[in-house]
């Protein structure tokens, strides 16, 4: 094995592991590809592997244009209202109906969550 | 994340947590690869991945319409790329990170990248293979049909 042209050598399994944690997984792209596809129709392994690297460059591409936002006001932290403030700068106004109601049903469950935790506590204290 | 409990069940969209398909925590490390990225809290990591799983499922979408288009049932990197161009603000970000048509699978052996020597060279016997198609064929790779006749 050693001696083959292109064995595995330790650089490219670092290569490999970085591959890895710059792109969602393989398995979840496809299967989300699949869902708007007539049934018998297929992917190839190229445009899935495309597609992984397109969903990356979204992600930075959107967090870095919120986490400026947050630069430019001094502040530390992007928040929610950052993000969809990027997606609207970006274009993407078509996601910021249902992004904005995520984020409101979010917060919900937050002081929901919070709301339980302090009952919670109230009778372990009682 | 929370259970649906006695929340009324007129909102539109589920009154259940939401549930990203992507994982949060491989999304978070994609951000931490930018080192101008200061600290994001966890509402915008959440919908930064509710967002992504918006730009797959719409740009997988517009793949396929090309795709269906063009009466084939593979979807293929072109057809991505189509799509891409299609939609201005997509464009702009990420037609320029496409690879180029036609490149080469990063993951094949180095052997698969030679060309393979033109088969007329030589006339040869009825009935002889060629010893280059034993290695002609990607070892692992899942079977890809090959459509000859893209434009």
């Amino acid at each position: 094995m050693d001696d083959n042209v292109g064995a595995s050598d330790p650089n490219e399994d670092n290569n490999n592991i970085k591959e890895q944690e710059r792109l969602l997984p393989i398995a979840n792209v496809g299967r989300i590809m699949k869902q708007r596809l007539p049934l018998n129709a297929k992917i190839s392994k190229e445009a899935k592997e495309t597609m992984q690297e397109c969903v990356s460059e979204f992600i930075s591409f959107v967090t870095s244009e919120a986490s400026e936002k947050c630069r430019k006001e001094r502040r530390k932290t992007v928040n929610g209202d950052d993000v969809c403030w990027a997606l609207e700068a970006l274009g993407f106004d078509d996601y910021s109906g249902p992004i904005r109601r995520y984020l409101h049903r979010y917060r919900e469950l937050e002081v929901e969550r919070a709301n339980q935790d302090r009952v919670r506590d109230n009778e372990r204290e009682a | 994340m929370a259970e649906e409990e006695n929340t009324s069940m007129a909102e539109e969209e589920s009154t259940e947590a939401i549930r990203p398909e992507l994982p949060i925590g491989r999304v978070k490390k994609i951000m931490k690869l930018d080192n101008d990225i200061n600290k994001v809290n966890s509402e915008a990591l959440f919908l930064v991945t509710c967002s992504a799983e918006l730009f797959l499922r719409f740009l997988a979408e517009k793949s396929a319409e090309i795709t269906t288009e063009r009466k084939r049932k593979i979807v293929k990197l072109e057809h991505i790329r189509i799509a891409v161009k299609k939609h201005q603000p997509t464009s702009d970000f990420l037609l320029d990170s496409l690879p180029m048509p036609s490149s080469q699978p990063s993951d094949r052996p180095a052997t698969d990248q030679k060309h393979p020597r033109p088969v007329s060279e030589k006339p040869v016997p009825a009935g002889t293979r060629r010893i280059d198609h034993f290695f002609h064929k990607p070892a692992n790779e899942a079977p890809i049909l090959i459509d000859n006749d893209e434009s």
